[in-house]
């Protein structure tokens, strides 16, 4: 039989966003894959060089809009590497809580548009429903449900509410029982096991090879995560564990994802712990004068000569929903970062998608794609 | 044309047969429960926003569609208070969309109008720095969201419009920043002043005073000149630093620093 080429997007229910894979088949088998990107880009990096260090921030929950917290989290402490400022310590654990609770709603929501790719209807409308008590719990501090505006460079913008903690607490104890429920619909059918095992098997050397990280790459049971190899944040005060699985298919990198997620709730029950009985500032102070709230005009030239900031280089590494993500933030003097790069996790994995594809059939292409968790909003930036 | 690429298959699951009814119970009992209590809401009939509701969807009430108290915050549409505005032009520095104009209101004295801000909906991204950066407060961000309209002209909101929301009363975000303890002052280059009076003339909270002061350094065997030569003195306390008198300043002999 003769073989052909198939668009699988930019409009595709499977791509999740815009991007285009086109599949060679033959028959019903994947011959060669040919991803391609670019359709959402928007050029965030060029424009962070125009803005103010803390306009950028509007830009980070638009690169990737389910997990806007982490991207915030990421540029803010490349920023203050590069400016050479310390955050307060609640400005850290309030950051750490954020990345954690936009960690939970990430993997809520990759699992709603997963299990959906799969044609269930109801695991989706529960993923939903349980998603936006975490949003309104952002909303209750932020004030935004997507795009938060939260972080500052030298700390956060406010400081928790009052009665925060228990709100939080009653979401993470409605979220619990909600997750052995999800397992319940995936791993106690017969149906979804039989559409995701050994499918998109993609091994750790293989992995490491092509830079795949975050889920995928725990899912082949490698033990990597930049929270505790390299902990930022206060990642390291607090005890969690790295999930992992060995299958290295779809059905490993939904084990790991469900397990992060119960992790994830243990590290912000301790988090709750800590905010709740140690009170301080959350914005550093001794920032300069162009880091707060007023950008009021800088007059004559040299003024930041004059002052004689210094100069810096600011590499910051997460491990993001998707992965792990890096910034590397240029601080040349001014009110404007001079070179602003990221590193999407979400890029790597997808790029290498012709080594867990090929051999498979089209059908396998969904369930294979959905595990990746794929976010355009930060593959193109 | 046989392909050279070798066929991957699924692998059977193990201790997974027979496993179809459980997610079916799991399904029945949720639908059951939603007969009961729907986690959802009538719209445009029902407001999560409304507080006599937000008992009622409250996690405690097994109807969990949101966490109480979380509207009080939320950023929407601006209100403006046009009666405190002051002209002093930063929430429309601070914007990063730069969807802020300073338009003319009536109510100031001819020579020097007042302007307040004209906020375009369009370009708007909901990110608070405008009402962060308002040294008065007049500017905040109410729980109002409902902006669609059928002329992209009428995303637009004059003053006078966002004086109407405010007026409403609706609840505004309470959270403000508290201005930094060390801010720097606007500090004079005295041997380049001119005394023109555009800084104090400008100056949006009259903060600034002219004082006379005779010209500095009459040449030997001179007499002191008879001309009174002004210089800007800067009130710090009511300073909200704008840096408008930086702006208009024609000589540049206004600066940012600290005072020594």
């Amino acid at each position: 039989m003769s073989e052909m080429w198939v668009n699988m997007g930019p409009q595709h229910p499977m791509t999740h966003g815009l991007w285009n894979l086109r599949v060679r088949i033959d028959g019903e088998m994947i011959v060669e894959v040919d991803p391609e990107m670019g359709y959402l880009h928007r050029g965030i990096e060029k424009i962070s060089e125009d803005r103010h260090y803390n306009e950028v921030i509007t830009l980070m929950d638009r690169t990737c809009y389910v997990a806007g917290m982490a991207w915030e989290h990421l540029y803010v402490m490349g920023a203050e590497k590069a400016l050479g400022i310390v955050p307060p310590e609640r400005a850290e654990w309030i950051r750490m809580l954020s990345e954690e609770f936009q960690r939970l709603a990430s993997h809520i929501m990759w699992y709603a548009a997963f299990v959906q790719d799969l044609g269930l209807m109801s695991p989706f409308l529960y993923g939903m429903r349980d998603r936006d008590l975490i949003l309104d719990l952002f909303q209750s501090y932020t004030g935004g449900r997507l795009t938060y505006e939260y972080m500052r460079v030298g700390g956060v913008r406010n400081d928790l509410p009052e009665g925060f903690p228990a709100q939080a607490r009653q979401v993470l104890d409605w979220l619990e029982p909600r997750l052995v429920e999800y397992d319940r619909l995936c791993m106690g059918s017969e149906i979804f096991r039989r559409r995701c095992d050994g499918l998109g098997v993609l091994k750790a050397n293989d992995c490491v090879r092509l830079g795949v990280t975050g889920p995928m790459l725990r899912s082949a049971g490698s033990k990597r995560d930049i929270r505790k190899d390299r902990p930022y944040s206060r990642y390291s005060q607090v005890e969690f564990d790295v999930a992992t699985a060995d299958s290295s298919d779809v059905t490993g990198r939904y084990l790991v994802r469900m397990e992060e997620m119960r992790q994830s709730i243990r590290i912000l029950r301790q988090a709750l712990d800590w905010l709740e009985h140690h009170p301080g500032p959350v914005l550093a102070d001794r920032l300069p004068r162009w880091l707060g709230a007023p950008y009021a005009p800088m007059g004559r030239e040299g003024y930041l000569l004059k002052r004689n900031y210094p100069k810096g280089v600011g590499l910051s590494a997460i491990e993001e929903p998707h992965g792990e993500a890096c910034a590397y933030v240029v601080n040349e003097g001014g009110e404007h970062p001079y070179r602003v790069k990221f590193r999407s996790p979400v890029f790597a994995n997808l790029s290498a998608c012709s080594h867990y594809l090929v051999g498979y059939h089209i059908a396998d292409i969904p369930p294979i794609m959905g595990s990746v968790d794929v976010c355009v909003g930060e593959v193109d930036r | 044309m046989v392909a050279e690429v070798e066929q991957k298959g699924r692998s059977k699951p193990e201790n997974a047969d027979g496993l179809i009814l459980k997610p079916l119970y799991t399904a029945a009992r949720q639908f059951a429960k939603s007969l009961i209590r729907p986690s959802t809401i009538i719209y445009p009939f029902e407001r999560l926003e409304d507080p006599k509701f937000r008992e009622e969807v409250a996690i405690e009430s097994g109807r969990p569609i949101g966490v109480g108290q979380v509207w009080d915050n939320y950023r929407g549409v601006h209100a403006l208070n046009v009666n405190t505005c002051i002209s002093c032009n930063l929430c429309a520095f601070s914007c990063p969309d730069l969807c802020i104009d300073m338009v003319t209101v009536p109510g100031g004295d001819p020579k020097h109008p007042k302007k307040c801000p004209q906020i375009d909906y369009g370009k708007c991204s909901y990110c608070g720095f405008c009402s962060d950066a308002c040294p008065e407060g007049c500017l905040s961000m109410t729980t109002r969201y409902e902006l669609s309209t059928p002329k992209r002209a009428e995303m637009v909101y004059s003053p006078q419009k966002m004086f109407e929301i405010y007026q409403r009363k609706l609840p505004m975000n309470p959270i403000r920043l508290e201005r930094p303890a060390n801010e720097d002052s606007i500090l004079l280059d005295v041997p380049l002043c001119i005394g023109c009076n555009a800084c104090a003339r400008d100056c949006p909270t009259e903060c600034i005073t002219m004082i006379d002061i005779p010209k500095a350094n009459p040449k030997p065997g001179e007499k002191p000149a008879k001309r009174i030569w002004k210089e800007p003195v800067i009130n710090d306390s009511d300073c909200v630093r704008c840096g408008t008198c930086i702006s208009v300043c024609p000589k540049e002999c206004l600066f940012w620093g600290t005072h020594t």
